[in-house]
């Protein structure tokens, strides 16, 4: 049996960055695909490699600044990843990609066979308290279809 | 009460740490600012909330050290209402700190400062970074990253949550530990001691390397001050305790209780700075002094587990007591880390952790203080709390506000030095000594990493260059 492992992350105080979050409650009530594992992290970072256990797919969901419309949902390969600076002054500067290059070395057990980023455009990342902005707001639904679609094994590009 | 200074995590997820020099007519430095700029506001923030919320929402204070915040405020509440927590709750409190010491420490360690241990602190940019070091030592990386999960695990089985905590209450913790916490305790413990005794070998050869290669730093950046930490029966604890202080010399000058902090501790304003300069004010002088790792390893008489105190006294031997030297701040962490895994394994292993965990605590009107160490020194908390339990008044006094005049003066020192070496090497040396301290006047700044960073050259306070990066 296919296994797919979807890792939310984001910050549900803070205004766009929560649309990992929102999207990671719509997705714990609906039926996932067979196989398929549901995680949320707060942030990505280094703590992705304990959350990865060699799955066939790993889907990533987070707010993204790509500089694309806002409320846009871009589905990106591993290849497109972007990466972080090369010197994190914080645990914070330590990406998806990072983690993952460094779980390629040091546990390549775990590394999951393929990876999607799944990434809403967002516009908002600096105030605490406010909810998300309405293009975010009404791209959750598209974000959860796309995700299902991905851990059901289908094409979506 | 009207100190501010504080952490907001959230509004400073960006920003620039500045430096200012201000020379004489000859180009000499005679003084040196670090600054930042710091949101003022928690300590009002908490005036008016329920006291019995306090643990929860300081712990947001800090994303890097939010169990030390989470602790001292439920010390403080206990403090408050007059009340001990019963045997298991100190021991699960203290567990659970352990904990996000070892987390705290082994992410510091080996994975900020790891690339600058695995590297040097010339080594090529696209390659001194997490994933660079993983290529060229995966067997550290492994190991420190795997630390570093441990003591995380640890702090989210006991906390409740690995980052921030909620299960510390006025009265002791909240829960008890059921046999399958036990045993997973159990082994994370084990597993983490045995790491770290591997780790250290490795991690002080590097550092051993690290001084050899930079021999600059051990001779100039030797700043005798005073010394602050918190010792039991006079060996390190980093839970709970008397504060101590020595002087340059070593001698003990006084210890005392976290209430007494006031009579003791002295803040003031500085120029261009929201973060204030803090002094110990005894027998009626000012004395510049610094807490953290290496001060908690020049005040304490020893330590109480064997690993650690082995590498206590090998550090002694080659630094001397007191040691003034900023750049070794990382070699005592290590100490720390591994007395951290020893303490936690000790802890595990005593019957009085299955024991009640929490006794009623009311509050009747009154003053409630406490201290913890925090990972990079002494952390006070002070509440005024009413007989509804709301909170009247609050102050904190932050680890690293207390070694803001001790980085002024290593980075006076240094530009001095490093004047003659170019923008890039005085930036990079400038920013190592910042470094030392590690210090968490923000979530941009606690780390190690390239900063952003400007200088500025004043001379009679006019900016006369500047010199920035990132």
């Amino acid at each position: 049996m296919r296994s797919t492992l979807i890792v939310c992350i984001g910050n549900d105080l803070v205004a766009d960055d929560a649309v990992g979050h929102a999207i990671h409650k719509v997705l714990t009530d609906s039926s996932l695909p067979e196989g398929a594992i549901l995680k949320f992290l707060g942030l990505g970072g280094m703590d992705l490699l304990e959350a990865i256990n060699g799955e066939d797919l790993l889907i990533v969901v987070d707010a993204v600044q790509l500089g694309g419309d806002v409320g846009t949902v871009h589905i990106l390969s591993w290849e497109q990843l972007p990466s972080m600076e090369p010197r994190p002054v914080s645990g914070h500067g330590i990406g998806v990609k990072e983690a993952i290059e460094v779980a390629k070395r040091i546990y390549p057990e775990r590394v999951p066979g393929d990876i999607r980023l799944v990434g809403v455009e967002g516009i908002c990342f600096n105030k605490v308290g406010h909810p998300l902005t309405p293009e975010v707001q009404r791209a959750v639904p598209e974000a959860v279809d796309v995700i299902l679609r991905l851990a059901a094994g289908e094409t979506v590009s | 009460m009207g100190q501010t200074i504080k952490i907001d995590p959230v509004t400073r997820v960006e920003g620039h740490a500045k430096i200012e020099l201000e020379c004489d007519d000859s180009g000499k430095i005679e003084e040196a600012l670090f600054c930042v700029n710091e949101l003022r506001g928690f300590e009002r923030i908490l005036v008016g909330m329920e006291a019995s919320t306090l643990p929860q929402i300081t712990a947001r204070i800090c994303g890097v050290c939010p169990t030390a915040h989470h602790l001292v405020a439920a010390k403080a509440l206990d403090n408050a209402a007059g009340v001990e927590p019963p045997p298991a709750g100190k021991l699960l409190r203290e567990f659970m700190y352990m904990g996000h010491v070892i987390h705290s420490h082994s992410l510091s360690l080996f994975i900020l400062a790891g690339p600058d241990l695995v590297f040097g602190l010339d080594g090529a940019v696209a390659t001194q970074n997490i994933v660079g070091m993983v290529d060229k030592d995966p067997d550290f990386a492994q190991k420190g990253l795997r630390l570093r999960s441990l003591g995380q695990k640890i702090n989210e089985t006991i906390g409740g949550r690995g980052i921030h905590p909620v299960t510390a209450v006025a009265g002791g913790i909240s829960f008890k530990l059921n046999p399958a916490q036990f045993d997973k305790l159990k082994e994370l413990t084990a597993e983490a001691v045995t790491l770290s005794t591997e780790l250290a070998a490795k991690t002080k050869a590097l550092l051993f390397k690290l001084f050899d290669e930079n021999p600059i730093l051990l001779e100039k950046l030797n700043l005798p001050t005073w010394y602050m930490g918190t010792v039991n029966g006079g060996k390190l604890n980093l839970y709970d305790g008397d504060i101590r202080v020595i002087d340059e010399a070593g001698n003990q000058k006084i210890e005392f209780g976290a209430p007494d902090y006031t009579r003791y501790i002295v803040e003031r304003a500085v120029k261009n700075s929201y973060a204030k300069e803090v002094y110990f004010d005894f027998e009626g002088a000012e004395h510049m002094y610094r807490v953290s790792t290496l001060a908690r390893m020049n005040v304490v008489d020893g330590i109480d587990t064997p690993l650690a105190q082995a590498e206590l006294e090998e550090f002694r031997k080659n630094f001397g007591r007191p040691c003034h030297n900023a750049i070794t701040q990382m070699y005592a962490k290590l100490i720390e880390l591994v007395y951290a895994c020893e303490r936690a394994n000790e802890i595990m292993n005593n019957p009085a952790l299955a024991g009640e965990t929490r006794v009623p605590a009311k509050f009747k009107g009154g003053r409630g203080v406490a201290s913890i160490e925090a990972p990079r020194g002494t952390l006070i908390h002070d509440y005024e709390i009413d007989e509804k339990g709301i909170v009247r008044a609050a102050n904190m006094i932050i680890a690293t506000q207390q070694n803001v005049a001790a980085i002024n003066e290593n980075l006076k020192e240094g530009a001095n030095n490093m004047l003659k070496d170019g923008d890039d090497a005085m930036l990079n040396g400038l920013e190592f000594i910042v470094r030392c301290y590690d210090p968490c006047l923000a979530c941009s700044t606690h780390a190690i990493g390239q900063m952003k960073l400007d200088v500025e050259y004043t001379r009679n306070r006019k900016c006369i260059r500047k010199v920035r990066r990132g």
